[in-house]
């Protein structure tokens, strides 16, 4: 599974209108693709069906780009 | 001094037609909008008619993203509002953002909602639920969403008293631009509660009609008349001082030259029987206006045995013996009851009598109530030449809203 791409599909749905191609592993999420905190608690939830894994609000806090996100619902799914 | 108030734009989404103009030309032609449930599987319901707004598409007046997290009653309401503005040709800027309002109720808020997140919540757990459910449910929502929609940055409040809510908005923003609040307000209603839980719940209450023919369930001071039919959508006016709207060269649709608002203090859901409350609300709302005056009055008419025959009263009670020879319409007969935007779009439709010499009619009503005994246009619309209206909206909780509205001269 490319986890990368997933995130980029949960992105779009929960952030519709968003500019697909700043959907870099570098991208913020509140700067680059301009989501608030409400839209992060969405794609967290998004990513939990996408991966099954489950991603407490206090881990989310600490995300702060694309290639974070992947990182850690990678090390969740290796577990 | 007080400041005159017109109301200088409007704009409608509704069962009948995605705006005011496609849902007068329905409502003058008798057309009704009722027809079976299609928002959700009501086979295993008692009642399975509803008026749906059809064929709406919210991302033709807002963004994706916005549309996404905002349930549908505020949806109708940025599409109402963002006519509203068209049609009178307003702009919000920085001159006036601050001294214009936005007074936008709902009757339930956003219950669709709602019930879709209890689901979440039963079936996955409470860390499943949309952080956006709170936003998406409160009733405030439509006047919130409306505000970062328009700019409007004055008053911002959502008025909610049931089925009287969009009469309400209307009447408490009459007001305020009156005593010299605000310039210039957004007022009207929005409800979107033809839902599993709204339609269970108004049917157990015995409010709706256990007539499932679309044609005729709706029959308002009819006979047989057993219920209301749940509907949806949203209207909203604009309204200026005459000032303002001279000023910017505005056309003048009508102006409200009265508002009264009672209260029953009886019960939850059914109005008092002699309509002592709804009559002091109607002689606050002729505000001084002889009777002599009206030339039509919109009913609340909902086709409950109650509400029309207790209305009936109260008309009568109030304007004495010339009631007998105003015309009475009720076109929840054609729309459905939109609960919180019914008041809204009611006191619209008396703008356009006033302004088209057109009086929408009450149809299927065929077998007179001996309770019932006025004028109720029945069937088929009448022309008339009409200076002054009346509109009543009467909610659960014993609310009791009147507005007057007249020919501008």
């Amino acid at each position: 599974m490319d986890v990368q791409e997933e995130i980029k599909k949960a992105i779009i749905k929960v952030h519709p209108g968003v500019d697909e191609s700043k959907i870099t592993p570098e991208a913020s999420f509140t700067g680059d693709l301009e989501m608030d905190s409400l839209s992060m608690v969405e794609l967290s939830l998004a990513m939990e069906d996408s991966f099954g894994v489950t991603l407490p609000d206090e881990e989310l806090a600490d995300l702060k780009t694309v290639g974070e996100a992947a990182e850690l619902i990678k090390t969740k799914m290796e577990k | 001094m007080p400041e005159r108030v017109v109301i200088t734009g409007y704009g409608a989404v509704s069962p009948l037609g995605l705006n005011l103009e496609d849902t007068w030309q329905k409502l003058i032609m008798g057309n009704s909008a009722i027809d079976y449930i299609t928002g959700f599987e009501a086979d295993n319901f008692n009642v399975r008619i509803a008026a749906e707004v059809k064929d709406f598409d919210p991302n033709a007046f807002m963004e994706p993203r916005t549309a996404r997290y905002t349930d549908r009653f505020a949806q109708f309401a940025i599409a109402a509002s963002k006519q509203a503005i068209e049609h009178s040709k307003i702009t919000i800027d920085d001159e006036n953002r601050y001294e214009t309002g936005i007074i936008i109720g709902s009757g339930v808020g956003g219950i669709g909602s709602m019930e879709h997140q209890v689901g979440v919540l039963n079936e996955r757990g409470p860390s499943r639920v949309s952080p956006f459910i709170v936003p998406m449910m409160i009733c405030d929502n439509a006047s919130g969403r409306v505000s970062i929609e328009t700019g409007i940055r004055g008053v911002n409040l959502s008025l909610v008293s049931a089925c009287s809510t969009g009469t309400d908005s209307i009447g408490i923003a009459y007001k305020m631009i009156k005593h010299g609040e605000l310039k210039a307000a957004l007022a009207g209603g929005t409800d979107a509660s033809v839902t599993p839980i709204g339609v269970a719940g108004f049917a157990k209450a015995g409010a709706l009609t256990r007539n499932n023919d679309p044609t005729s369930a709706s029959r308002p001071f009819d006979a047989n008349r057993d219920g209301f039919v749940i509907g949806e959508g949203a209207a909203v006016v604009v309204l200026e001082t005459l000032t303002s709207a001279l000023h910017r060269g505005a056309t003048i649709l009508a102006e409200i030259v009265g508002y009264g608002a009672t209260s029953d203090a009886f019960h939850i859901t059914q109005p008092l029987a002699s309509g002592e409350s709804a009559v002091r609300a109607i002689e606050l709302a002729l505000n001084g206006m002889s009777t002599e005056e009206i030339g039509y009055i919109n009913a609340h008419g909902t086709s409950t045995p109650l509400n029309d025959a207790s209305e009936t009263r109260a008309i009568k009670k109030s304007i004495g013996s010339r009631a007998y020879s105003i015309p009475v319409s009720s076109i929840k007969s054609m729309l459905g009851h939109m609960l919180g935007a019914a008041g809204a779009l009611e006191a619209i439709v008396c703008c356009k009598v006033i302004q088209e010499g057109l009086i929408p009619p009450t149809i299927n009503l065929n077998s007179p109530d001996p309770e019932c005994d006025l004028d109720y246009v029945p069937n088929v619309c009448r022309k008339a030449k009409v200076d002054a209206c009346l509109t009543n909206s009467f909610g659960f909780g014993g609310h009791n809203s009147v507005l007057a509205i007249k020919r501008y001269s």
